[in-house]
């Protein structure tokens, strides 16, 4: 298999190159257009902010890696800003591998990070779309999203909160049943908390409320996030109606006074009370912890969930290894069978076979010094029948350069003659 | 087949078959398993439908309804358990607490089974229509009530995990307060209006039927107990801002008060109720 990857991502270069990298979506038919014209028989590249990878099948299986290497930075315009050093590559299965393990998420800059996978889908339908795909890499693309939904669907490897504000989200949904119908409120606007509000817009909350010392800078983030503005002194007012709180004040002493806590749980009908603390030094009296129905985190205990959760993560890396391993086998019987020696000598029986079965059916009919004859005969026509396209694959496969074109030849005459079903792939 | 080796062969069986459900679950619970995710619904469908005969077997065995002893409302409550249950999986988005709903099942179908006596001799009134609904709604309610308890119970350690920053299997698998939280609310109003119909049955028409009725008996006052208790458990959540955590105490008393006075007043009190 000529299966080769070449790329820069996080491991190799830091953000400052890897952006010179990055191919967006309106230059990547472009840019496959002129690799593939240049390099190879099939290919597809992948980019996104931690990573560009092309993968394809080459052309000549000869060529040096910094040939590649310079087209792809001719191509993209960088070999001034890019060293090659950047760039790593893989060749054969070690390519297969690498494009199942970044499917799967576990090349991710975080460990699980799902994300990807959508990511390597787009990549694959474009270059699909733009035409640079051939039979192996469509095979490829079906392969590698069945990695990536088999390890969702099997492993814990993307479960749980790996941001600290993303753990404040997925504490927020065991506490609450519909986001939608609840209330948020941000007092300060520290980065964090800024983002965890952002998260819990994503998540489709249905009310924000920002409190900032700063009037415009509560104005200003409301207008980006939609929602309501009120004055810091507003803000028991605040507590009063809000389902979730989050607080990231830089203030030296407490904000919200257990007893503050208290008589608004009061005022509230005892409704459930989710605070995020952010704010270091902390800005809601820890005392308020022990109040029933008042779930009050600070930025350690959500660290400490970050931590749990990346610990789980790295637990479920065996079976993630093991789907990967199994998918590559499966890759691998598919792609023997692409091979033209077994599929000649499978054309072969599968016409022989027809043939005895119909002389069987029939050899009745004949005396007894014809039926040698009729077996004579019959061979004859299959061995007719079967030498021209014998010819052409031997041919095609001898020459070397048409590669593509003998694996679609293979690939057609076994969709035609019904010698498919023990490579059938079941996503 | 003889009804009577139906009747003994699923006797012996619904407990292993319960206890079968349960693993499932539980094995779903704490570890992901695709094989068996897909096997359990329908073999809790199987396990149902055997007991729905195992409950008919016997009615046509006894020439009447299993509900005339403790150990046949146990089994008539183990059954309604797994109706339930089956009910909130395919009607609600309410995920992975078939454990903790089909292990109350299976207790209680495994004290039915050891301890049911085969009656032959009934009396004439357990063919009256009327103690029919009086028994059904009785039955309903209280397994309503024992769901209440269940979603209580799961609640409480949800609650207990959250609050602490211990989050263990419980975490991940339930699902959340709020959910759990209504789901034992609701079970426990659907549960009261049950009970206050029994009653209300009960006190009114059961005199029509039976001339020897005394309204001093344990298992009324026992149960006019409970309902008081649980009016005034929903009159607190209503009026007096109780939430959370201590409505769903609150279950779990009821519950207890509801299975000890069950015991106690078919074990230890004569009463026309218990009928032997």
């Amino acid at each position: 298999m000529n299966l080769f990857s070449i790329g820069i991502s996080h491991h190799t270069a830091p953000v400052d190159v890897r952006e010179h990298m990055y191919v967006s979506a309106d230059e990547l038919p472009r840019v496959l257009a002129q690799l593939k014209e240049r390099l190879f028989s099939e290919c597809m590249l992948v980019s996104t902010c931690n990573r560009t990878e092309l993968y394809g099948i080459l052309q000549d299986p000869s060529v040096a890696d910094r040939e590649i290497i310079a087209a792809l930075l001719t191509v993209k315009g960088a070999a001034e800003t890019v060293h090659p050093d950047h760039f790593t590559s893989h060749h054969a299965g070690a390519a297969l591998h690498h494009l199942f393990r970044v499917s799967a998420g576990v090349d991710s800059m975080v460990i699980g990070d799902i994300q990807i996978l959508n990511q390597v889908k787009e990549a694959f339908q474009t270059a699909r779309d733009a035409g640079s795909l051939g039979p192996v890499m469509n095979r490829l693309m079906q392969a590698s999203l069945h990695v990536g939904k088999r390890v969702r669907t099997e492993t814990t490897i993307c479960e749980g909160a790996v941001s600290v504000s993303y753990a404040a989200v997925e504490l927020a949904s065991k506490i609450f049943a519909d986001l939608s119908r609840k209330t948020a409120l941000l007092i300060g606007a520290g980065e964090t908390g800024e983002l965890t509000l952002k998260h819990l817009v994503g998540k489709g909350i249905g009310k924000v409320v920002v409190a900032n010392r700063t009037r415009s800078r509560a104005d200003e983030l409301v207008a980006q996030l939609g929602g309501e503005a009120i004055d810091y002194e507003q803000m028991e007012t605040g507590l009063r109606t809000s389902d979730i709180v989050i607080t990231s004040v830089n203030s030296p002493t407490y904000v919200v006074q257990s007893e503050h806590v208290h008589q608004v749980m009061r005022q509230r009908g005892n409704n459930p009370l989710f605070i995020i603390d952010i704010g270091v030094p902390r800005n809601v009296n820890p005392a308020a912890k022990k109040i029933e129905n008042v779930f009050l985190y600070d930025i350690d205990a959500l660290s400490a969930i970050v931590d749990r959760n990346l610990q789980k993560r790295t637990a479920a890396m065996p079976a993630v290894t093991r789907i990967i391993r199994e998918e590559m086998v499966e890759f691998f019987r598919w792609h023997k069978s692409l091979e033209v020696a077994p599929t000649i000598q499978e054309f072969r029986n599968t016409l022989e076979t027809i043939r005895q079965d119909e002389v069987q059916k029939h050899i009745n009919r004949f005396t007894a010094e014809d039926r040698e004859l009729v077996e004579l005969v019959t061979r004859r026509i299959v061995n007719k029948i079967l030498h021209q396209p014998l010819i052409t694959l031997k041919q095609g496969a001898e020459n070397g350069g048409g590669e593509a074109e003998t694996t679609l030849r293979i690939k057609v005459l076994r969709e035609l003659f019904g010698m498919t079903k023990h490579t059938e792939h079941d996503g | 087949m003889d009804v009577m080796v139906i009747v003994n062969l699923l006797r012996l069986l619904l407990p292993l078959l319960y206890a079968v459900l349960v693993v499932m679950y539980g094995v779903t619970f704490f570890q992901t398993s695709p094989r068996l995710e897909r096997t359990k619904h329908p073999a809790l469908i199987a396990v149902i439908v055997l007991h729905l005969s195992y409950l008919t077997a016997r009615t046509i065995a006894f020439d009447h309804p299993p509900i005339t002893s403790l150990f046949e409302i146990m089994t008539m409550l183990a059954c309604c358990m797994g109706l339930a249950y089956l009910y909130v999986e395919f009607r609600t988005h309410v995920q992975n607490t078939g454990l903790f709903v089909l292990s109350l099942a299976l207790i209680f179908q495994t004290i039915s089974s050891l301890f049911i006596r085969d009656l032959l001799v009934i009396p004439e009134y357990l063919h009256s229509l009327v103690l029919g609904f009086h028994v059904s709604t009785a039955l309903l309610g209280y397994t309503a009530l024992s769901l209440a308890a269940v979603y209580g119970l799961l609640y409480l350690m949800l609650y207990h995990e959250i609050k602490s920053s211990r989050f263990g299997m419980i975490y991940s698998r339930l699902p959340n307060l709020e959910t759990l939280e209504s789901m034992s609310h609701r079970s426990e109003v659907f549960g009261f209006v049950l009970l206050t119909l029994a009653i209300l049955i009960g006190v009114i028409w059961l005199p029509v039927v039976f001339k020897d009725i005394s309204y001093l008996d344990p298992k009324l006052i026992g149960t006019i107990a409970i309902w008081i208790l649980y009016a005034l458990a929903l009159m607190a959540k209503r009026k007096g801002g109780w939430q959370g955590r201590k409505t769903m105490i609150v279950s779990l008393v009821g519950f207890a008060f509801v299975f000890l006075s069950m015991i106690i007043v078919n074990v230890y009190l004569s009463s026309f109720h218990t009928f032997h």
